[in-house]
């Protein structure tokens, strides 16, 4: 495995205020990275810096490159939805497809026909005519015909109903992932996409909480629901969250075995977003 | 990067659509205004035909010429008219609207640099619009002239002759070509902080572009008492584009009289291109244009859009 983006002590500051506080990590090549973090966490900051929109303190490198200074070249690997629906509204389909197969080496125009087929998208309309569902299909579209190494999906879905958010990620993975390629999420609807991630960090405050591989959190991390009289027992082993749930306190542990814990109720490992709750609540208390 | 400019102007052409719209209206509005003149002078006497280029019954050659010539000017004038404001619009709304619609997020996502994006937009303010002004003024001219031949001719005259053949047609429009393209590298500094203003705004850019030039002035006016501002960057119009070997209309079309000398049915000798190549003012100009457009292109790549 080779590292596609390497970063060590990323730092963005806007005056006074912290963006991104000396972050570090590594994201290899054929995964599918989901960064999940609360409203204000730093997650569109430490994308910008990933594709070279933003400049940032420490060292950032994605497949070898420095993103800001040598963005152009990037480009030509990396493909991005942002946050917005961010098509502009004047242009027609044709159009945009003549563009982008005028600009970018990595682009078929061949495909993205072939996938617009698949849609209810007139090749004459102009994005302001579409619903924007469209829309994402249509940029999706382009962008999975583009053949790059790395995706980035800022909030891809937001907005959408639950069939284009089905259709969108079904579309990703079958259409589009491989072990070539490597996809970097971010996205409020943990629950939607939990089950496509082979990794996943959590982000808040400018700072990682989480960063981890999928199939290693049911090694790390248990759910207990433990019935009253074990709850001091339970307690005892320091969960780092508890709730009720139909009169049951529903403990979090991190990094105690299952064998200490069994006995105490049943073990399930948490949820991505239970887990992530836990983690944001534990690192503000 | 060829390719890459001839798609972003394209882009550009296609986005903004009112570079080819505005000059093909005026194209119609003035066809239709010469066709009603010509319906409306052909029911009175001879004095009027002289307001409609090239009549049979137009007393000589000269007063043809000059008629044609005066026809020529006009129109020209009033696509050069439309060319200002066309750019100034443009400029203006050019990296603007990406950011308001947030679009930039989507043209900076795929491998062109801000430079090349900043500079497809001068190449569409410097050569684009002005071409497309040009291609307006010879198609106005050529529908015009094959309306007003075809009327000759239903008048019993010789059509072909008398309008066709009594001015330079290609010298005047490469006169036509030379003038504008002129005018857009003699205004490239305004154009160059038109765009900076557009890459730099939050809101307003036609109130943010104008205001700063009109307080500079009058600040320069009540401070120091000088003018310097106002009469090398203000005035920097028509009256003073060093490509006219004079200014001076008179010279050769007699208003008063009607009466044309030789030189007026031939515009192209009355321009001086090396006078305009070799004149400090132009280059300083293209140099204020060149540093203001570095500007533009700095501010869309640090700025952060979020």
């Amino acid at each position: 495995m080779t590292s596609l983006v390497s970063a060590e002590g990323v730092t963005k500051k806007f005056g006074s205020f912290t963006a991104v506080d000396n972050v570090s990590f590594d994201i290899e090549s054929g995964k599918i990275l989901g960064l999940i973090g609360p409203n204000g966490a730093g997650k569109t900051t430490l994308l910008k810096a990933l594709l070279g929109l933003t400049d940032c303190e420490g060292q950032l490198s994605v497949m070898g490159l420095d993103p800001f200074r040598q963005r152009k070249k990037l480009m030509q690997n990396i493909c991005f939805i942002a946050d917005v629906a961010v098509l502009p509204r004047w242009i027609r389909v044709t159009q945009l497809l003549d563009y982008v197969e005028a600009i970018h080496p990595n682009f078929s125009r061949k495909r993205a026909e072939e996938l617009l087929q698949q849609t209810k998208i007139m090749a004459n309309s102009k994005v302001r005519e579409l619903s924007k569902g469209m829309v994402t299909q249509l940029h999706l579209s382009i962008i999975m015909s583009i053949d790059a190494k790395l995706l980035v999906l800022d909030e891809p879905t937001l907005g959408l109903d639950i069939i284009f958010r089905k259709e969108f990620y079904a579309n990703l993975l079958n259409d589009y992932f491989d072990e070539e390629r490597t996809i970097l999420v971010t996205t409020h609807q943990v629950e939607e996409v939990e089950n496509l991630l082979t990794d996943l960090m959590f982000i808040n405050d400018g700072k990682i909480l989480l960063d981890s591989p999928m199939e290693a959190l049911a090694d790390t991390y248990t759910e207990v629901a433990v019935s009253g009289h074990d709850a001091d027992r339970a307690r005892g082993l320091g969960p780092i969250a508890e709730g009720q749930m139909f009169g049951k306190s529903v403990m979090l542990f991190e990094g105690v075995s299952r064998e200490h814990l069994e006995g105490l109720g049943d073990l399930r490992t948490p949820s991505v977003a239970d887990l992530f709750v836990a983690k944001v609540k534990g690192a503000r208390s | 990067m060829i390719t890459h400019q001839l798609a972003l102007v394209k882009r550009e052409i296609w986005e903004h659509r009112s570079i080819w719209v505005t000059p093909a209206a005026i194209a119609v509005i003035v066809t239709l205004g010469v066709l009603a003149m010509m319906m409306f002078a052909s029911g009175f006497a001879a004095e009027l035909d002289v307001a409609i280029f090239g009549a049979q019954n137009l007393a000589g050659d000269p007063e043809r010429k000059a008629a044609l010539t005066a026809f020529f000017l006009s129109t020209s004038w009033i696509f050069i008219v439309a060319l200002m404001f066309l750019t100034v619009f443009y400029c203006l709304d050019s990296l603007y609207a990406e950011r308001k619609d947030k679009s930039i997020l989507f043209w900076r996502s795929l491998p062109v640099t801000d430079a090349e994006t900043v500079i497809s937009k001068l190449i569409t303010a410097i050569l684009v619009i002005p071409t497309v002004i040009v291609l307006g003024i010879i198609a106005t001219h050529i529908v015009n002239l094959i309306v007003a031949s075809i009327w000759v001719s239903v008048k019993g005259g010789d059509g072909a002759m008398l309008i066709w053949g009594s001015v330079s047609l290609i010298d005047n429009w490469l006169a036509a070509y030379v003038v504008v393209m002129a005018c857009a590298i003699w205004a490239s500094p305004f154009i160059g902080w038109f765009l900076l203003v557009s890459a730099y705004t939050k809101r307003s850019p036609l109130l943010m572009a104008f205001m700063p030039l009109i307080l500079i002035g009058l600040l320069e006016g009540i401070i120091f008492r000088t003018h310097v501002f106002a009469e090398n960057v203000l005035a920097r119009d028509g009256d003073s584009l060093p490509i006219f070997r004079t200014a001076d209309i008179e010279r050769f079309i007699e208003t008063d009289e009607w009466r044309v000398g030789e030189g007026a049915s031939n515009l192209l000798p009355h321009l001086d291109i090396v006078q305009f190549l070799t004149s400090p003012a132009m280059w300083a100009g293209v140099l204020v244009c060149g540093l203001l457009s570095t500007g533009a292109i700095y501010v869309r790549r640090y700025r952060d859009e979020s």
